[in-house]
């Protein structure tokens, strides 16, 4: 066969030598890649560029703000009204939705209410590749409690009424506490305004979003019945909630002013505004204004948005913009040395030339990456961090303006101003849009308000991470066969020559495939295990988290049994190896799962491959490691001990979590209540870590203890 | 997969019966989820051919006394739409009447799956057969082929393409049925069902038609053999040694006389398949009497194929470049991609006409990548048909960088979907290039596969002049 080989094989082509030469030098290859690929990750916030407007149609803070200190006045006397209804000790919680309808009638806008429930959380595990459930109607309505969300719409005179800006003021309506008064003041007195002006060119809708039940439950609601074809009519509901309804007799005052209770709709959104006002306000000597951005699954809205908002609260109001960032990374020494490692390779490369300009201050960079950590961890979560996450379902770009006033009561007019006059701001650079938000990035990390890291430079970071894995999966395999065909040459006698006719080398990964698929299948069932105990209410998070944990055992347990009995037939000589080949199909599943989870959600895939790549890299029997005795051998070995346990999800989690707080305050159950959010908010995060992780984990245990 | 037995314990070891009902089964739970999964609405797993929510539209416009092409919603042949269009509506209980829809395809997979097996069997003997005519049976020790038929069968039934276009309400299960039909009837030599299951399919699909080639080489020269001068030069050799045996002679020259092509099946084969496409025809013509006649169904069939009509997004290739290139040059590229698959048939035929079960296997993998409308189903038929020649290609290279490769495509695409269509973040780009990726693949696995199946005669060769 040897020969029949050398005489037929020609000499390969340029590329697959390329190849070879590639896989003929993995670890190398691999060590510089992986090495590469985390510096380039610290290196993120130097890459960064400044954020610009990129859509010119934009043109934001070109006409003078026209809110007035009259509107702003108004505003705060719609405040005054909505403190003192909250005040009074018999507030059912319709009180300040008929106050802000009223109000909304009188400024000229349409009303209507919609009512919502509080729905149970059900976990759709396919989303990412069937698409959004759109036509959910919830079926069964309780008449215990139900928030009511007041919609406000004032129309265009020079649109059509096919598009629309929202803005949303979340409130509690039982208990209303200051900021979100502020925060209703501040909308109703840009909405005021926005009823009498004639530039307006898409409708305006006000949602004053009821967050008794939570403050994106409200939205969302909201958002699928608007949405829904035919859906959300209050009379409907209150029909079967029965005539007793309170709200259905307070509501006709209000009613009989001309509003109607049929679902309003205006047309498509253009964008969408949260504005919020924090508790506490900052030591800051201006107003602060903080963003977030992050939706569901680590989308996020278009740079242009984020960038608008920022040039007006800058340049226009003079706020100091934040967004989030990790605190405990700003006073961390290796950081700041590393800060200023590159500081100092930035001066050098500008002595030898002066156009580079590479390096920033170290402070800066620290800063750069806490609110790069921030970001990418807040992504890779895919819980969104507002109630702004309920749009991005839609493909609505929206943000959470929440400002942070240094005001004493006095100066609540003076701030309603400036907040109402950015708001009008955005929403005059919106109205200007003639096509939705495409322009600018949907992909990006942000590394301080103005400045981001787009798709194509973090991409690098991930690339140059997972790069050696199919590299070395292709190391592996020749390698396995390698040592199959010369095992061949040995055993091939000239007396026999036709012995290695069947020899299939070419199909010998089947085996260690059908082991790899299984675990992934177990993967998918612990992905669903947590469902069924989420039906025991009463159980503690640990009594949850252990029996997770035993039920995730037996059914590994059972499938690995059951796998016994699908034997795909196997040559027996293959057994020496089996390990590389194991290794290569894991290597090979991480990649494959990585790349898919860098398209869903890029942050996740991120940290993930930080930790899945060197634990799959290491891995090698322990036996061959103490076998061999050596000091370096030894250190192997320790070196994938503590990879693996590193690894396992719930110990990354913890060393994670006590590595930025502090180790004191962590506990076990943390790590259940972490998932079960996870769970609760369709992460994708979740069906990582359950079907890529985890399994990945389970074989690279395999592989160390396999025996020889 | 090598291991020292003989067939039957393989056969044993495999469970085939146990795996198929299991496959079954399967595939009727899922069948009850099918509303869940929504497959139907996947443009990997339906197109504008085969989806059945366009066929239950079409029988809905014919019911009532409109043409069911009007509107351009249906494409497939009226034959179906009175076969299947009453199950479209028909309700059993209160089950949605997607149920009756999906059990047709269950029955069509599993029949299938005993055709694909049935011609695995035959296909196993022929090469034991050969290995013994050209007197290498003995280097083997005991019969240790593959029972590949089983083992296609199999991997018919339990491959997740085949699952999801079954479940996924459409009709790929049931063209894929009439080509292994075609296939199964001319290895075994049933000329009439070869016929039929090749004007069926032909009519249903359009591609199937270069099948043609294969099956007159089936029914010429018989099944996969390797060259046929190597049985000469054998023959010569053994006749030299053993001009005493007379017995042993006379069963060589019965060998020697079966390469050469038998011109009567053929002419059988053809006779037949007039038969039966005036059959189809005339059932077709009676069909749209009202609506057009013939001309009408084959403008909004076959033109609908061939002139790429519904530029919707799917994992093939010509949507994008169709929706891209200027109108003015349309034509000219149409009748390009058209030629591309007409440009492999003959140098193919040429290459391998020994081994036309492989032929048909190549035929199918090439047309379902330059396919105007391809689905996963068509992805399903042939890679179980690839599975066939396992004792064959048993050196392929590359095999599991195809089954990373497959596997990455098949979960890459439908995100990259979701990233296009629901979420907004990507575009067209990003779905295409999964697209560009899965023809990739798809390039790599008939190239890789036709010089494993040449190295393999070459192998042979060699091994014969040894001997």
């Amino acid at each position: 066969m040897a020969e029949v080989a050398a005489v037929v094989k020609p000499k390969p082509r340029p590329i697959i030598r390329i190849g070879l030469f590639l896989i003929s030098h993995s670890l190398l290859v691999s060590i510089i890649c992986c090495v590469a690929g985390v510096l380039t990750l610290l290196l993120l916030p130097v890459l960064a560029k400044n954020t610009y407007i990129s859509e010119n149609a934009l043109m934001p803070g070109s006409a003078s703000p026209m809110l007035s200190s009259a509107d702003a006045s108004d505003g705060h006397i719609f405040l005054n009204k909505i403190m003192s209804i909250d005040s009074i000790s018999t507030n059912t919680g319709i009180e300040i939705p008929e106050m802000i309808g009223k109000h909304i009638i009188e400024s000229g806008g349409e009303v209507n209410y919609h009512q919502i429930q509080p729905i149970s959380d059900n976990f759709h595990p396919l989303q990412f590749f069937l698409g959004p459930d759109v036509g959910i109607v919830r079926e069964n309505y309780s008449c215990t409690s139900y928030g009511i969300n007041t919609v406000g719409i004032v129309r265009a005179p020079r649109g059509d009424g096919k598009e629309a800006i929202v803005i949303v003021t979340p409130y509690n309506s039982v208990k209303t506490t200051t900021s979100e008064a502020l925060s209703l003041g501040v909308a109703y007195s840009v909405f005021s305004l926005l009823s009498r002006v004639s530039w307006l060119a898409k409708d305006i809708i006000w949602l004053a979003a009821d967050s008794r039940h939570g403050e994106h439950a409200a939205v969302a609601a909201w958002l699928r019945d608007y949405y829904a074809l035919s859906r959300g009519d209050l009379e409907k509901n209150q029909d079967m909630c029965g005539a007793s309804s309170v709200l259905g007799h307070e509501l006709t005052s209000v009613k009989r002013n001309g509003v109607s209770n049929g679902f309003r709709r205006a047309g498509t959104m253009a964008a969408a505004l949260v504005i919020k006002v924090a508790e506490r306000s900052t030591g800051f000597e201006k107003d602060g204004l903080k963003i977030y951005a992050e939706a569901s699954n680590g989308q996020m809205p278009n740079l242009d948005l984020i960038n608008i908002v920022n040039y007006l609260a800058v340049h226009g109001q003079g706020l100091q913009v934040r967004v989030e960032k990790i605190w405990s990374l700003l006073d961390s020494w290796w950081l700041y040395s590393l800060g200023e490692l590159q500081e100092l390779l930035g001066k050098v490369a500008k002595s030898l030339n002066p156009d580079w300009k590479i390096g920033i201050p170290a402070s800066d960079y620290v800063e750069g990456c806490a609110t790069l950590a921030s970001s990418l961890y807040n992504q890779a979560l895919g819980v969104p961090t507002g109630p702004h996450g309920a749009f991005r379902d839609f493909q609505v770009d929206s943000i959470t303006l929440e400002f942070s006033p240094r005001f004493s009561s006095s100066q609540r007019v003076l701030f309603l101003l400036h907040a109402g006059r950015l708001v009008e701001g955005v929403i005059r650079s919106v109205n200007n849009l003639l096509e939705k938000f495409h322009q600018s990035f949907f992909l990006y990390l942000m590394t301080s308000p103005n400045r981001f890291v787009s798709v194509g430079i973090y991409m690098i970071a991930f690339a140059l991470l997972i790069a050696p894995l199919p590299l070395v999966a292709a190391a592996l395999f020749s390698d396995a066969s390698k040592s199959k065909s010369g095992k061949d040459d040995v055993s091939l006698e000239p007396s026999h020559p036709g012995e290695s006719i069947p020899t299939f080398t070419a199909w010998n990964w089947l085996h260690t495939a059908k082991t790899v698929l299984i675990v992934h299948l177990w993967g998918a069932i612990v992905t669903i295990i947590p469902y069924f105990l989420c039906q025991f209410p009463n159980s503690s998070p640990l009594t949850s988290l252990l029996m997770w944990t035993v039920s995730s055992l037996v059914g590994l347990f059972f499938t690995c049994a059951a796998s016994g009995s699908l034997s795909i037939p196997r040559a027996s000589q293959l057994q020496i190896r089996e390990w590389t080949l194991l290794k290569a199909v894991t290597v090979a599943a991480a990649f494959i799962g990585l790349c898919l989870m860098s398209v869903i959600n890029y942050a996740t895939a991120q940290i993930g491959a930080l930790l899945l790549v060197p634990m799959c890299l290491m891995a090698v029997p322990l036996r061959i490691d103490v076998s061999a005795k050596t000091m370096k051998a030894l250190l192997h070995g320790a070196c994938n001990i503590l990879l693996v346990f590193a690894g396992f999800p719930p110990t990354a989690f913890l060393l994670l979590r006590g590595a930025l707080d502090s180790f004191d305050r962590v506990r076990l159950d943390d790590f259940w209540n972490w998932t079960e959010s996870l769970r609760a908010w369709n992460s994708a995060t979740y069906i990582y870590i359950c079907m890529v992780h985890l399994p990945c984990w389970v074989l690279c245990i395999r592989i160390l203890l396999h025996r020889r | 997969m090598e291991d020292r037995s003989t067939t039957g314990s393989w056969r044993n070891k495999l469970g085939f019966w146990k795996w198929a009902i299991a496959s079954v089964l399967f595939r009727l739970i899922l069948t009850y989820f099918s509303k869940n999964l929504n497959l139907s609405s996947r443009p990997e797993v339906s197109t504008p051919l085969t989806s059945l929510r366009r066929l239950a539209e079409g029988y809905w416009l014919k019911q009532l006394s409109m043409s069911p092409y009007s509107g351009s919603m249906y494409h497939g042949s009226p034959l179906l739409l009175s076969i299947l269009g009453p199950l479209t509506v028909k309700k059993i209980g209160g089950l949605s009447s997607e149920l009756l829809c999906s059990l047709v395809s269950v029955v069509a997979d599993f029949i299938s799956a005993i055709l694909i097996r049935a011609t695995g069997t035959s296909l196993v003997r022929s090469h034991l057969h050969n290995w013994k005519a050209l007197g290498l049976d003995k280097l083997f020790k005991g019969d240790e082929a593959v029972p590949s038929g089983d083992v296609a069968a199999l991997v018919y039934l339990w491959n997740p393409f085949t699952i999801v276009s079954c479940i996924g309400f459409n009709t790929s299960a049931i063209e894929n049925m009439f080509v292994v039909m075609s296939l199964y009837g001319a290895s075994a030599g049933l000329v009439p069902l070869a016929a039929f299951g090749w004007v069926v399919s032909s009519h249903l699909s359009l591609y199937p038609i270069v099948l043609v080639i294969p099956v007159v080489f089936l029914l010429g020269y018989g099944l996969d053999a390797p060259p046929r001068k190597l049985f000469a030069q054998s023959n010569l050799k053994g006749g030299e040694k053993r001009s005493a045996d007379h017995a042993e002679l006379k069963s060589l020259n019965d060998k020697f006389s079966k390469t050469n092509f038998s011109w009567w099946r053929v002419v059988i084969f053809f006779f037949w398949a007039f038969v039966w496409t005036s059959y189809v025809l005339i059932m077709c013509a009676i069909s749209m009497k009202e609506y057009g006649g013939l001309g009408e169904m084959f403008k909004r069939t076959y033109g609908f194929i061939l002139a790429i009509e519904d530029l919707s997004p799917n994992i093939g290739v010509l949507w994008y470049f169709f929706a891209e290139v200027f109108d003015f040059f349309r034509n000219f590229f149409l009748i390009v991609f058209h030629v591309n698959i007409l440009f492999m048939i003959l140098p193919l035929a040429i290459r391998l006409n020994h081994r036309p079960c492989f032929l048909a296997f190549l035929y199918l993998a090439v047309s379902s990548m330059l396919k105007s409308y391809p689905s996963v189903g068509d992805s399903a038929l042939y890679l179980s048909l690839l599975v066939l020649f396992v004792n064959e290609l048993e050196e392929m290279q590359f095999t599991f960088f195809l089954f990373c490769g497959y596997v990455g495509i098949s979960l890459l695409s439908p995100v990259m979907h979701n990233l296009w269509i629901w979420r907004g973040t990507g575009n067209a780009n990003f779905y295409f290039a999964t697209a560009i990726g899965y023809a990739c693949f798809q390039i790599i696995l008939v190239v890789e596969s036709v010089s494993a199946m040449l190295n393999h005669d070459r192998k042979i060769r060699k091994l014969c002049n040894k001997v």
